[in-house]
């Protein structure tokens, strides 16, 4: 009886835990009403390192973020995609995908850059059971839903707020770098058989 | 003590969410549909696939499939069970046509490796490359399906390549069995391609052609276009047309279906499908044409698709057997049918 009340509260911290997410958690907009995620960062790292490592950041992300163009010498443009994923436990299935642009800007002693014009692009399962985008044009992530697809949609609004917010840490750790960022590799567990 | 085990599992589950997001997902989705139709000489005269009972609250079909991807190699199994991907689809379990078998309906199960970004190959029974509409539900706008669709291939069984030039080229190549079957009985007998191109964003067309053993024992060749444009980001318009020829002179057709949809908001969209098919002359016959006008809508809350449908077919030809109420053969019939789709 313990185990199952403990793992009912369990449960309702989690429920309560994700509830509250949303209202708290969604990007907030610009002055033409486009959501946008914005920072400026100080820094001591001299003007041309900086403008080295976001170029060679923008480059380097293959699969989340495509290089664009360069507006002038220290402003930088690229496009990104999110793939956002309806997921349960271990299971799931990607049910749309999220277009958006990266600017970076650079400074003398600062940087800024922001993520904005997010689109949603419905993902449908095609003849082949692979899911593929339903249409090229999106529907901008600002754009009221309606009654019928709220809850969808705002789960729509929370994954690009991760999503944006876990890039931008990932960015502002590389600007920070003095070498290209590499990810620790695991550690291997040895199994000895002394007893 | 089961209730223990099961909670115990449960608990397991949500604490090894975190981990598995590490990894390539199972991808689990599928479709479960049903449909009510009223025809207005109250009887089912229009016999194309799908939404064919008379009223009658009827099922559609249950549609199961799975997807895994770890590296370069993936898999797609899908299962179909219920009427629309039993009995009504070819073929069953047992590997042949039969109203009367209660089985399931394999529609894709296939292994697919990619080589590079540019070049991959997938081998196993796939849904076919031809047409415009699928037998799944959920890739179809109208509910009824054409008399195009209703004309097949639906499956290839065979091994295919597919060369991305680009974003707006590809194309595929692949040898096939027979088409609609799991095994060839006569060995591996068609070879078929496809080119897409794809020539402003939004505009996508499939030039597709077959040749080889169709399902009815011939040896065929069909050609065929589909083609889609989303013109804005409220109005899309489709083209199916295709002809096939049957080097014996035992079968053919030549058809074409437009398809205009206007979207009035994300979740609220009406479309029409406007067909005209020819049923050549088998040895010097006349021809028969049938010609249908479709008007459906789609209004989606969530996983739920309503599809409501008003659909009118011509046959003056007499080539469909239509009656009127009184049992009187008649040259027009027409439909109305209410289907509810949730895909997840």
């Amino acid at each position: 009886m313990k185990f199952v009340s403990s793992f009912i509260c369990l449960l309702c911290l989690v429920g309560l835990a994700k509830a509250q997410k949303p209202a708290e958690s969604i990007l907030p907009v610009d002055e033409h009403g486009k959501f946008i995620y914005y920072e400026v960062v100080n820094t001591k790292i001299p003007k041309d390192s900086l403008k080295i490592r976001a170029v060679g950041y923008l480059k380097k992300q293959n699969k989340e973020l495509k290089y664009k163009s360069a507006q002038g010498d220290t402003a930088f443009v690229a496009s990104g995609k999110i793939i956002i994923n309806k997921t349960l436990l271990v299971v799931g299935h990607p049910s749309g995908e999220v277009l958006f642009d990266f600017q970076v800007e650079i400074r003398d002693g600062k940087y800024r850059f922001w993520l904005t014009d997010f689109n949603f692009i419905p993902y449908q399962r095609d003849r082949y059971g692979n899911f593929v985008a339903s249409t090229s044009i999106g529907t901008p992530l600002e754009n009221e839903p309606g009654k019928l697809n709220n809850s969808q949609w705002k789960e729509y609004q929370v994954q690009t707020t991760q999503y944006a917010k876990e890039l931008a840490a990932k960015f502002k750790v590389y600007m920070a770098s003095k070498a290209p960022v590499i990810a620790p590799s695991k550690e291997k567990t040895v199994v000895k058989k002394e007893w | 003590m089961k209730i223990k085990s099961l909670l115990s599992l449960l608990a397991l589950g949500l604490g090894t969410t975190a981990y598995a997001q590490d990894a390539t997902p199972l991808q689990i989705s599928g479709s479960v549909d049903t449909y009510y139709k009223y025809d207005f000489s109250k009887t089912g005269n229009i016999k194309t696939y799908f939404a064919n009972e008379q009223n009658s609250v009827s099922l559609g079909m249950i549609d199961l499939a799975l997807k895994k991807t770890t590296g370069k190699a993936s898999f797609v199994g899908e299962l179909s069970f219920g009427p629309r991907g039993q009995a009504q689809s070819i073929p069953n379990a047992a590997g042949a046509y039969d109203e009367t078998e209660n089985s399931f309906h394999i529609q894709n199960l296939y292994v697919n490796y990619a080589f590079s970004d540019k070049f991959s190959m997938a081998a196993g029974y796939m849904g076919t490359f031809v047409g415009y509409e699928v037998i799944s539900p959920v890739g179809n706008f109208n509910y009824s399906t054409s008399y195009l669709f209703g004309s097949g291939p639906f499956q290839n069984a065979g091994i295919k390549g597919t060369y991305a030039f680009s974003d707006k080229v590809s194309l595929m190549l692949g040898l096939f069995n027979e088409w609609n079957q799991y095994s060839a009985s006569r060995g591996v007998s068609s070879v078929g391609g496809q080119l897409m191109i794809s020539p402003v964003k939004g505009w996508t067309a499939y030039i597709n052609g077959l040749h080889g053993l169709d399902a009815y024992g011939n040896y065929s060749t069909i050609i065929d276009l589909t083609t889609a444009y989303q013109i804005t980001d409220k109005f899309k318009l489709g083209l199916n047309a295709a002809d096939l020829s049957a080097g014996d002179d035992k079968f053919g057709y030549t058809g074409v279906a437009l398809y205009p949809q206007y979207a009035f908001t994300p979740a609220v969209s009406l479309g029409l499908r406007g067909e005209y098919f020819n049923y050549k002359g088998v040895s010097g016959a006349a021809d028969a044409s049938v010609a249908a006008i479709t008007f459906s809508g789609n209004i989606k809350a969530g996983g739920l698709t309503f599809i409501p449908e008003v659909r009118f077919d011509s046959d003056k030809d007499l080539s469909q057997g239509f009656v009127k109420s009184s049992l009187a053969p008649s040259k027009t019939a027409s439909q109305f049918s209410l289907a509810a789709v949730y895909a997840f």
